[in-house]
C-alpha cells in the first residue's frame, strides 16, 4: 500500500513576485536537454556534415582543374555538408514544439506557463541560442576540416584572415540557427510533426527546384539557395543575391513564421 | 475556490458548455459528474486557461488562470493521463515543471514518493502503464503543493489498490483545506469519494448539491417485506395508509414507511415476518434518470433496467 499521508510540507522558496520569463527559460532548457532526440540530431548532424565536407573537399583537392576556372571558392566548398545541418536543425525546431503537441506535454507546459507570449519567448530564446552555438561550432568545424583536407591536395585553400572568409563562416553558422527558428515557427503554426516537417522540407528542398523552372528564376530567394550560394560564399556568384541581402531575407522569413506562430499560439485553444 | 459564471464554449454549431455556473469550495471533494461528452473536460480546460470560453469566465481564487502569479503553486491539475513526453523520465518531466515555477528540486522526490513512483523515477514515461501515467500526472498536480486541484477521471487505468489510494488521497487533500474538483462519469465512484456534486448534462448544470442530498432527493427508498400471509399484511399496510405492491416472488414492496414502522404494524396484527429489508434504487439509477435527457452517446437496444437492489449493496 502506498497511502502516503499527510502530504509532505514543503514551502517553496519564493523568489521574485511571479513566475515569468526567467523561469520559463529554465524550464525550456530543462526540456530540450532531457530529450534524446536533441542529442541524436546533433550527433547525426555533426557526423553527416563532416562526412559530406570531407567528400566535397577531398574530391576538389585532387581534381582541381575546371573548379577554379569558374571562381574557385574553397570556403564555400567546405560548407557543402552544412546542408545536412540546415535540414536537421530545422527538424529540431519543428520537434521542439510539435513534439509537445503530439505527446500532450503542451497541456502540462501551459498549465505551468499560462502566459503564452512568455512561453513563446522562452522557446525562441532557448532554441535560438542553442542552435546558434551549435551552428557556429559546425560551421567553424566544417571550415577548418575542409581547409585541412584541401591543404593536402593541389587546390588553393582559404584561411580566416582572407577577406570575407570569417564573415562567410560566422553568417553560415548563424544561418543554421535561423533554419531552426523557421522550423519552430512552422511547428507553432502547424502543430503536427509530419505536416510541419513536410512543409519545412517543401520550403527548403522543393521550393528551389520548382522556382528554378520559372524564367525569372526566383529560386535564389529561397532559404536553401541563399544558404548554399550567398551566405556561405566568399566569391560572389553570378545570379545570386549578396550575403547581406540573403541573410536579411532569411531574417524576414523567420520573422514571418515566428509572428504567425505566436499569434496562433495566443489565439488558438491548446 | 473555483468559480464559473456563464461559462460557454461552442465548437461550430455544437454547444459543448452552455452558460455553466457553479462554485467549488475548499475543504471537501467535489465530484464533477456527467455522461461522456457532457462537457466536463472542456469545462476543466477552460478553468485551466487551455481553452478560451466563448462567453462567461472561470476563475481560480478570484483570478483568471493566466493571472495567477505562480500557477503550479496555486493550481494542480491532472487533465489527461498522457500529458508528458514519452522520451522523458518521470523525474525529467517533473523537473521542467518545477523549474517553471521555482519549485525546489527536493520536492520532485517527495511527490514521486507520494504517488509510489520513486522506484521508476528514472524510467522513461513512454514505458509506463496507464495507471503509472495517472500517478505521474497526479505527481505533477501535487508538485507545487497547490491549494486548488483538478482531476479529470483520475482513477482511469488504476488498479483496485490504486483506486483506493486515489480516493484516500483526494479526501486527504480536501481535509487539509484544499479545493478538490474530480470529474467522473461514474456516480458510484463519486459516492465513495466526493461530498459535494456538480452534475452536468449536455453542457448545462443539472444539479449542484451534496451527495447526501442528491441521494435523498433522487432515490426512491422502499422496504421489502416477506411474510407467509401476504394478503393479511397487505390489508394491514393499506389500513396504515400506504399502497403496497406485491412482487412476482410474493414479496411486498412498501414505499413511504420506515421498516421499523412496518415491523410494528406486523406485530400489531400478530403477523409473522420472514424478511424486512430496506431497499433503494442505486445512485446509479438516480443519476441515469436525471441525465437521461442529456446523454450524448447512447447505445441502442436494451433499455436500462432500474433494478432495485438492497441498500446494503448500494453505494453509501
Amino acid at each position: 500500500m502506498t497511502i502516503a499521508l499527510p502530504l509532505p510540507k514543503t514551502t517553496p522558496a519564493v523568489r521574485g513576485t511571479r513566475a515569468g520569463y526567467r523561469q520559463a527559460v529554465a524550464a525550456e532548457v530543462s526540456k530540450i536537454a532531457s530529450l534524446r532526440s536533441t542529442r541524436w540530431i546533433f550527433a547525426i548532424t555533426a557526423v553527416g556534415t563532416m562526412l559530406v565536407t570531407f567528400l566535397s573537399t577531398n574530391g576538389a583537392a585532387h581534381h582541381p582543374r575546371g573548379w577554379y576556372s569558374y571562381g574557385w571558392d574553397p570556403t564555400n566548398q567546405s560548407m557543402a555538408g552544412l546542408a545536412i545541418g540546415s535540414l536537421a536543425l530545422g527538424v529540431l525546431g519543428v520537434l521542439t514544439i510539435s513534439g509537445e503537441y503530439g505527446s500532450g506535454t503542451m497541456r502540462s507546459t501551459l498549465a505551468a506557463v499560462p502566459r503564452r507570449e512568455t512561453l513563446f519567448a522562452a522557446k525562441v530564446t532557448v532554441l535560438g541560442l542553442l542552435t546558434l552555438v551549435v551552428g557556429e561550432i559546425l560551421s567553424f568545424a566544417a571550415f577548418f576540416f575542409g581547409q585541412a583536407v584541401l591543404s593536402g591536395g593541389v587546390a588553393p585553400y582559404a584561411h580566416l584572415g582572407q577577406p570575407g572568409v570569417l564573415r562567410a563562416v560566422v553568417l553560415t553558422g548563424a544561418f543554421l540557427s535561423l533554419f531552426a527558428l523557421l522550423g519552430l515557427g512552422l511547428g507553432f503554426v502547424i502543430r503536427h510533426t509530419a505536416g510541419a516537417i513536410a512543409t519545412f522540407a517543401g520550403v527548403t528542398l522543393l521550393a528551389p527546384i520548382l522556382l528554378h523552372t520559372l524564367s525569372s528564376d526566383p529560386s535564389k530567394y529561397t532559404p536553401a539557395i541563399i544558404f548554399a550560394q550567398s551566405v556561405s560564399a566568399v566569391v560572389p556568384q553570378t545570379n545570386q543575391v549578396s550575403a547581406t541581402i540573403g541573410f536579411v531575407l532569411m531574417l524576414v522569413y523567420v520573422a514571418v513564421a515566428l509572428v504567425a506562430g505566436v499569434v496562433l499560439l495566443v489565439k488558438r485553444d491548446a | 475556490m473555483i468559480v464559473t459564471r456563464g461559462l460557454t464554449k461552442r465548437y461550430g454549431k455544437t454547444v459543448a458548455v452552455d452558460a455553466l455556473s457553479f462554485t467549488v469550495t475548499s475543504g471537501v471533494v467535489t465530484g464533477f459528474l456527467g455522461p461522456n461528452g457532457s462537457g466536463k473536460s472542456t469545462t476543466m480546460r477552460m478553468v485551466m486557461g487551455l481553452d478560451v470560453p466563448d462567453a462567461g469566465q472561470a476563475t481560480v481564487n478570484g483570478l483568471l488562470y493566466d493571472e495567477l502569479r505562480w500557477p503550479l503553486r496555486e493550481v494542480g491539475a491532472l487533465l489527461d493521463a498522457k500529458a508528458f513526453h514519452p522520451g522523458r523520465t518521470a523525474r525529467q518531466h517533473l523537473r521542467y515543471l518545477a523549474k517553471s515555477n521555482d519549485i525546489p528540486e527536493a520536492r520532485i522526490d517527495e511527490v514521486l514518493d507520494l504517488v509510489g513512483l520513486a522506484s521508476v523515477a528514472d524510467k522513461r514515461a513512454g514505458k509506463f502503464s496507464l495507471g503509472m501515467g495517472q500517478r505521474l500526472g497526479i505527481a505533477g498536480a501535487l508538485l507545487g503543493d497547490p491549494g486548488v486541484l483538478l482531476f479529470d477521471e483520475p482513477v482511469n487505468g488504476l488498479d483496485p489498490e490504486g483506486i483506493r489510494w486515489a480516493r484516500h488521497l483526494l479526501r486527504d487533500l480536501a481535509a487539509e483545506g484544499r479545493t478538490v474538483l474530480v470529474s467522473s462519469h461514474l456516480i458510484s465512484e463519486m459516492a465513495l469519494t466526493a461530498e459535494r456534486l456538480v452534475v452536468i448534462g449536455r453542457g448545462t448544470l443539472i444539479a449542484e448539491t451534496s451527495v447526501e442530498e442528491f441521494a435523498a432527493q433522487h432515490q426512491a427508498v422502499a422496504v421489502r417485506v416477506v411474510t407467509p400471509t401476504p394478503q393479511l399484511m397487505v390489508s394491514a399496510l393499506t389500513k396504515a395508509g400506504v399502497r403496497p405492491t406485491v412482487a412476482d416472488d410474493g414479496g411486498i414492496v412498501v414505499t413511504g414507511l420506515a421498516s421499523a414502522r412496518i415491523g410494528e404494524i406486523a406485530a400489531g396484527s400478530s403477523l409473522t415476518l420472514h424478511e424486512l429489508t430496506p431497499i433503494r434504487a442505486s445512485l446509479e439509477d438516480a443519476f441515469m434518470e436525471l441525465t437521461s435527457d442529456s446523454v450524448e452517446y447512447r447505445s441502442h437496444g436494451r433499455e436500462p433496467v432500474a433494478a432495485l437492489v438492497p441498500a446494503s449493496a448500494a453505494p453509501r
